[in-house]
């Protein structure tokens, strides 16, 4: 009863964060806080992952988190050195500036 | 009497076809005597076998020999049959074929003696040719095959006609001939074409056809029996296949390919007696042929389209006797008038080659310098014209006899006045060419080599005697009573043909042209005919090609550039999609996202996740 309670409690938490991170996503104009978005959206799929795990009560969960997590690293790293190459060449990292690439 | 090895019909068939191969695919081709001698041996087999066929027909007149094989099966049911069919219609034709077409070879020898040899085996190969496609059409068991010969003769008639291509008059000549036979085979082709729709075969069969369907059918195929026939008012390329060399003239432009169209109407006579339309039709463009033809033979001075007119207007004769029911004497006249055209034009040929023109105004006074072309040839002027006891005189007395049975008194009168035409221009010629004072001062006139004379000999014996020892069995092989008795009409005709001849005495030794014929004299090099013609067909032709330029213009032009031009604007439109914005794509993800879950949520709550 109360594992299905606190999973509850968790999946609130994470969906409060996805929608956040959605909301982010959606409303800034710089491209560093779409980033971050990303990583709250990101996030919030982890805790679900573990939060299930504990429900069912193995590891599986935690694995894939971890997983998702180094995942994260990377996408980051990749991300990031984007974002620097912008600035450099654009001078700016207002996302609407980025509008070369239209057919 | 039957060949114990091959059936006879195969030899007829199969040693012409056995020569054309040799001529034509070996080396033979450029070896011209050698080709000749082949293809003479080989055509003296053909016509062995043809005279042995005739020979069994004599004995037995009802018997047929008749053999096929299924050509082209289309699921399971063949269209049609081809093989022989041997019967007292075809087999005088046979012997037709082969004995003219045999003797013209022989004669070629020598008449073409001095042309380069790769040229002399080109024409004995089409020479053998003639005779397969000739055989196989008198052969044919059905129509089908007929039309398959008949076509092949035409084609070896625009070959032999453009023998001497470089010369521009005779490559026109040739072309002309094909397109005026072959406008008029379209008819025979949608007549046969009909025929099978109707029938579901190509027999001459009139089982099961109404008389209006036998009257569609056959007017069709007269059309084509015209184009081949040279009847008016598609004669006009006749006159200019007289550029071919004078025995091919003799051979397919006067004896066997021209009569071709005559041989049609009495191979298919079950379906023509059935036709009254199409008998009218054959009687008046028969008759009416039949005179125009020689009044515009008579105001000829070219020796060769004096006879190349005389032999449309033999052949109208012909068409009229047929038209009039007279189907024997139809035939037998086809088949005298053969010999003595035949032996007319190897005349004609042996005078050209000896004096090198055409025009019988420059010749005259030959009969001291050729004795034998002068008698063989006013053996056949006399046959042509009609003069007892010739061959001519038996089958045209026939001819106005079934007129007269028929009582068509207008065609009939327009064929009497045709015999006074005949003999005139045939007195005409002879008293040109033989009497008188030689009009070439430097000509050396010559009498013609044996390889001439002798077949022009066998000629001049048979048009002496076929009227009489022909007239009879003819008509136990066709199966028809009757047979040549002495009438008013007969001596009606002999006196009027001599009367001609006497007119024509007294026109020539008065030099007098004759000037009530000046406007037919105009008609005759058949110029405004041909310009008519010619403005229908650039009419037609113009007006496909420009029917073809618009289609392809705006249809098939427009439909590429139609393509093209949905594709850029197609484009145009989709690329406005990528609008390179981030935020954009963002918001069609997260948009899209929301649109999947919402639709799967509603999906569930309504269904039951059963979809």
């Amino acid at each position: 009863m109360t594992m299905t309670a606190d999973l509850q409690l968790w999946l609130l938490l994470s969906a409060v964060l996805f929608c956040t991170g959605i909301f982010g996503l959606l409303t800034r104009r710089g491209a560093l806080g779409m980033l971050l978005s990303i990583e709250l959206m990101v996030n919030a799929i982890n805790i679900n992952l573990i939060a299930f795990g504990c429900y069912r009560g193995d590891h599986t969960g935690q694995v894939i988190a971890l997983f998702g997590i180094a995942l994260t690293v990377a996408e980051v790293a990749v991300g990031l050195a984007l974002l620097i190459q912008m600035s450099r060449t654009m001078k700016t990292l207002e996302i609407q500036h980025a509008k070369e690439l239209n057919g | 009497m039957t060949s114990a090895i091959l059936p006879l019909p195969l030899i007829v068939l199969g040693a012409p076809l056995l020569a054309f191969i040799l001529v034509a695919c070996t080396p033979l081709k450029r070896r011209g005597e050698l080709a000749a001698q082949v293809v003479i041996a080989l055509s003296t087999l053909s016509f062995a076998a043809a005279a042995m066929l005739f020979w069994d027909q004599l004995e037995s007149p009802d018997a047929i020999q008749r053999w096929t094989t299924s050509w082209m099966p289309t699921a399971g049911v063949p269209l049609a049959e081809v093989g022989w069919h041997v019967d007292g219609t075809s087999a005088p034709m046979l012997v037709v074929v082969g004995l003219v077409a045999l003797c013209v070879q022989v004669y070629s020898v020598g008449y073409l003696d001095h042309e380069p040899s790769a040229s002399i085996g080109r024409y004995y190969a089409w020479q053998a040719l003639f005779i397969f496609s000739m055989q196989s059409l008198v052969l044919a068991p059905n129509l089908l095959q007929l039309f398959m010969g008949w076509e092949l003769v035409g084609l070896c008639s625009y070959l032999l006609i453009g023998f001497w291509w470089r010369k521009p008059a005779a490559a026109k000549a040739s072309v002309k001939a094909f397109w005026v036979t072959k406008t008029a085979d379209g008819g025979l082709l949608l007549g046969l074409i009909l025929l099978y729709s109707a029938t579901k075969g190509f027999e001459w069969d009139p089982a099961g056809l109404s008389t209006s369907q036998l009257n569609v059918i056959t007017l069709l195929l007269l059309l084509g029996v015209m184009g081949k026939s040279a009847q008016v008012p598609l004669h006009i390329w006749l006159p200019d296949a007289m550029q071919g060399p004078t025995p091919v003239s003799a051979l397919l432009h006067a004896a066997t390919m021209v009569a071709a169209g005559i041989f049609l109407v009495v191979r298919a006579w079950p379906l023509f007696e059935g036709a009254p339309m199409t008998l009218d039709a054959m009687l008046w463009v028969g008759s009416i042929t039949a005179f125009l033809a020689a009044c515009f033979a008579l105001v000829q001075d070219d020796i060769k389209k004096m006879l190349a007119f005389s032999t449309c207007s033999q052949l109208g004769y012909m068409l009229a006797a047929l038209g009039a029911g007279g189907m024997a004497a139809g035939y037998f006249h086809l088949t005298t008038h053969a010999f003595f055209k035949a032996l007319l034009f190897l005349g004609a040929g042996s005078l050209i080659h000896a004096m090198g023109t055409n025009s019988m105004k420059a010749m005259g006074g030959l009969w001291r310098s050729m004795p034998g072309t002068f008698l063989l040839f006013t053996i056949g002027s006399l046959a042509l014209a009609g003069l007892f006891p010739l061959a001519g005189f038996y089958s045209k007395d026939l001819v106005l006899e079934s007129l007269h049975h028929n009582q068509s008194w207008i065609p009939l009168g327009l064929l009497m006045a045709g015999v006074g035409l005949t003999a005139t221009y045939v007195g005409r010629s002879l008293f040109l060419v033989f009497g008188g004072t030689c009009r070439s001062p430097d000509a050396h006139p010559h009498e013609a080599p044996f390889s001439m004379m002798f077949p022009m000999v066998i000629l001049g014996a048979l048009t002496i005697c076929a009227g009489f020892l022909l007239v009879g069995p003819f008509h136990t092989l066709l199966g028809v009573d009757g047979g040549f008795h002495w009438t008013p009409l007969g001596i009606a005709g002999l006196v009027i043909a001599l009367s001609g001849i006497g007119f024509a005495y007294w026109q020539v030794r008065n030099d007098r042209s004759i000037s009530a014929l000046q406007p037919v004299s105009a008609l005759i090099q058949s110029a405004p005919l041909d310009r008519a013609y010619e403005r229908v067909w650039h009419g037609v032709l113009l007006a496909t090609g420009r029917a073809i330029a618009w289609i392809d213009r705006y249809v098939i032009d427009g439909a590429i550039n139609g393509f093209g031009w949905a594709c850029v604007v197609l484009a145009d439109r989709a690329k406005r999609l990528q609008t390179g914005r981030l935020d954009h794509y963002v918001g069609a993800l997260v948009g899209g996202a929301v649109a999947i879950v919402l639709y799967s949520v509603i999906v569930y709550s309504l269904w039951g996740g059963g979809l």
